[in-house]
């Protein structure tokens, strides 16, 4: 394998770019960080997004590899050390350049650096190091940062590295030992769980630090995050759910990111998917994940051994309550904050307005529009002074009946965004959709 | 009779105009606010009356919501003044009659349509801001200036600032705001100051660096090569990115989608 060395920084960010584009997390979130005299950036809480590509995606992140060369062969990986692409490197020097000029004219939040694996994982993460450290302390860049640690390298090398970042992530890639030792042969799960504890144990000691010294150096403010590969291997919903939530709970970590599968390559290990990628089952592990986050909601209540996988058609929420009607439906005046947010079509923003407004009188369903709640959704599930909105029968089949003919149309948007096709009548109202196991309607 | 206040559509002439029709004592129905320049046709049967801008009237106004209502009243005030609702002088009214007689809750009384109607104009006028905090885009101009250029629906030019005057402190450069003829000035290492009185042909005086920046092309390049082809979905690069931010931004130069 050589580097090519005479490619021109165009040459290289395209090449270089591309081979980044599977990575998901383009998030710049969870660190709020003022401007400092004499420095380039600042970082903002809730994350910015400068643009938008084609596919949908933010683009919040210079998102590039080091390097696309690498010594690993993972079967899903376009830049696999058996495939035959162009390889080459950025210098660190040109990386600091593109990240200020970038930043300056406002493209972008901040760097996400990743890279192959050169040589060896510890030549790879001192490379990224002195990227890093070069930005910060030559270039003076006070933006946001977030990095790949490399698996397998020095605890001392990622210790250094998190001390300039605002994030890392290790991704798990799948969800299981043996999907990964299947796919990707130069790696094991322990290999990224090391580091990842590592990390975690790091964040925790700093924040002790933090609050003894309020100068203390912040390592890796913004927490770790991680991703996995929906579709490429044989896991169902439910064991991608309790990998998630065991993450979330071991490791502490900001975010899983769930990645569905593009076939770059072809290998008689990988699936073949002629729908084109799994989104709408990617898309239902988000609802999920947000509703493990944000929603007080265990991943053992959305799903279990016998359900493993999501209703294609209904929404893990809505799923839910329809499984759990005997607890509805709520009296919006009195109900606390826990139970109004397992009612679907109310979401976390709506319910702090509704409990803020309730203080200072009573709510009728006029009132709970004003309040972003999804009453469409919603008034199966909820009572104002006693009173639904309707008159509706509080049963299984004519709730799901109802709610399935809403959920429908965004159900195509996303299983079919790719082809285009005449619509009939009769196309879309069959309820007996086929599901194939892998949750994908075809 | 109803007596119609014109006032004009700055914070300080939309206040100046709530103290006159308060001062007036002649019923809260029985008067209402508009903006000067709000191009609605004039009522039948009405008497109309102009308000002078009068910044010691605002400012009593301006004392009284954060002593008798909160602090946090006043900014979401200040916030609907920037909207561009044409009725914002009335809503902000409305808003106060509530407000001086519940007190500090008012803002979170969503029930009560005046509260609601000022709660829209403000989330409309945060979202704006925070899209354009991501979707300005600077150019490099001759003599180490950046110059930005923005179309906003809403008067968030004086939220944007401190944003970047905070992120790009060490850097010159300029805001303008093409709808209403005002730009945000920031020297560096120095504070940030808003101006309308820009001679017309500022722009033409700047030269740009370079026909052709460097940065510029790499950035279209990055943009392409980021995107996944098995996942296009221009609908929902729509619904995140509306099509007038666009003209402003250099990677769409050569059209205004990408597929």
């Amino acid at each position: 394998m050589l580097i090519q060395e005479s490619l021109s920084v165009q040459e290289k960010l395209e090449i270089l770019s591309d081979a980044a584009k599977y990575d998901v997390a383009c998030t710049s979130s969870g660190v709020d960080r003022k401007g400092k005299a004499g420095t380039i950036g600042n970082a903002s809480k809730a994350g910015i997004c400068h643009s938008f590509s084609a596919d949908g995606r933010c683009i919040s992140l210079l998102k590039i590899l080091f390097t696309n060369q690498c010594i690993y062969d993972c079967k899903y990986c376009i830049n696999r050390s058996s495939n035959d692409v162009v390889r080459t490197a950025f210098t660190p020097e040109e990386v600091c350049q593109l990240t200020i000029q970038f930043y300056r004219r406002n493209y972008i939040e901040g760097l996400f650096l990743s890279s192959g694996v050169l040589t060896s994982a510890d030549y790879t993460m001192d490379l990224i190091y002195q990227t890093l450290k070069k930005l910060r302390e030559e270039y003076h860049f006070h933006g946001y940062i977030h990095v790949k640690a490399i698996p397998g390298a020095d605890p001392l090398l990622i210790e250094k590295t998190g001390f300039l970042a605002d994030r890392m992530s290790i991704n798990l890639e799948l969800p299981t030992a043996e999907g990964l030792k299947k796919l990707a042969p130069g790696k094991n799960r322990d290999k990224i769980l090391k580091p990842m504890k590592q990390i975690q144990n790091g964040i925790v000691t700093n924040r002790f630090e933090l609050m003894e010294y309020k100068k203390a150096p912040a390592f890796v403010p913004a927490g770790q995050s991680t991703q996995m590969i929906v579709g490429a291997t044989p896991e169902n919903d439910y064991q991608m759910m309790m990998v998630a939530e065991a993450l979330y709970k071991n490791y502490d970590l900001k975010r899983v990111f769930y990645s569905a599968f593009v076939p770059v390559n072809q290998d008689s290990s990988l699936p073949a998917l002629p729908g084109g990628p799994p989104l709408l089952r990617e898309h239902r592990l988000y609802q999920a994940d947000w509703l493990m986050r944000f929603y007080g909601f265990q991943a053992g209540e959305l799903l279990s051994e016998d359900r493993p996988n999501f209703n294609v058609l209904l929404d893990p929420k809505c799923d839910w309550a329809l499984r759990h009607l005997e607890q509805f439906p709520v009296e919006v005046n009195r109900a606390d904050y826990f139970t109004l947010l397992r009612v679907p079509g109310m979401g976390v923003k709506s319910v702090k307005r509704i409990i803020a407004a309730r203080r200072s009188g009573i709510l009728d369903f006029e009132a709970l529009k004003k309040m972003g709640v999804v009453l469409k959704r919603a008034h199966y599930f909820i009572t104002c002074s006693g009173r639904m909105m309707y008159p509706v029968k509080i049963e299984e089949d004519y709730i799901s009946r109802h709610l399935v003919g809403e959920e429908r149309r965004s159900v195509w948007d996303i299983s079919s965004s790719n082809t285009y096709r005449q619509l009939s009548l009769f196309d879309d109202t069959s309820l007996s959709t086929q599901v194939n196991s892998g949750g994908i309607v075809v | 009779m109803k007596t119609i206040y014109l006032c004009d559509s700055s914070i300080e002439g939309i206040l100046s105009g709530v103290y006159t029709a308060w001062a007036s004592r002649k019923g809260h129905d029985n008067v209402k606010l508009r903006l000067k320049d709000d191009g609605a046709t004039m009522e039948l049967f009405c008497q109309y009356e102009e308000v002078p801008v009068d910044s010691q009237k605002a400012d009593k106004v301006i004392t009284a919501i954060r002593n008798k209502i909160s602090e946090e009243a006043y900014e979401v005030v200040y916030k609907a003044a920037l909207s561009n609702d044409m009725e914002r002088a009335d809503k902000i009214y409305r808003l106060l009659i509530y407000g001086f007689r519940v007190g500090a809750g008012v803002v979170s009384m969503l029930q009560n349509q005046a509260v609601y109607d000022i709660f829209q104009m403000c989330r409309f006028v945060d979202n704006e801001t925070h899209l354009l905090t991501g979707f300005v885009r600077f150019t490099e101009m001759e003599g180490d200036l950046l110059v930005g250029r923005i179309g906003p629906k809403n008067d968030v030019i004086v939220l944007l600032a401190p944003h970047f005057a905070d992120r790009l402190s060490g850097e010159n450069w300029v805001l303008y705001d093409v709808n209403r003829k005002k730009a945000v000035l920031h020297p560096a290492y120095r504070h940030w100051y808003l101006t309308d009185f820009l001679p017309s042909d500022w722009e033409d005086k700047i030269v740009k660096t370079s026909v052709e920046d460097e940065y510029e092309d790499l950035f279209k390049r990055f943009r392409k090569s980021i995107s996944i082809k098995e996942r296009t979905n221009p609908i929902c690069q729509l619904n995140h990115m509306p099509l007038r931010y666009r003209p402003y931004m250099p990677e769409f130069s050569q059209g205004l989608r990408d597929v």
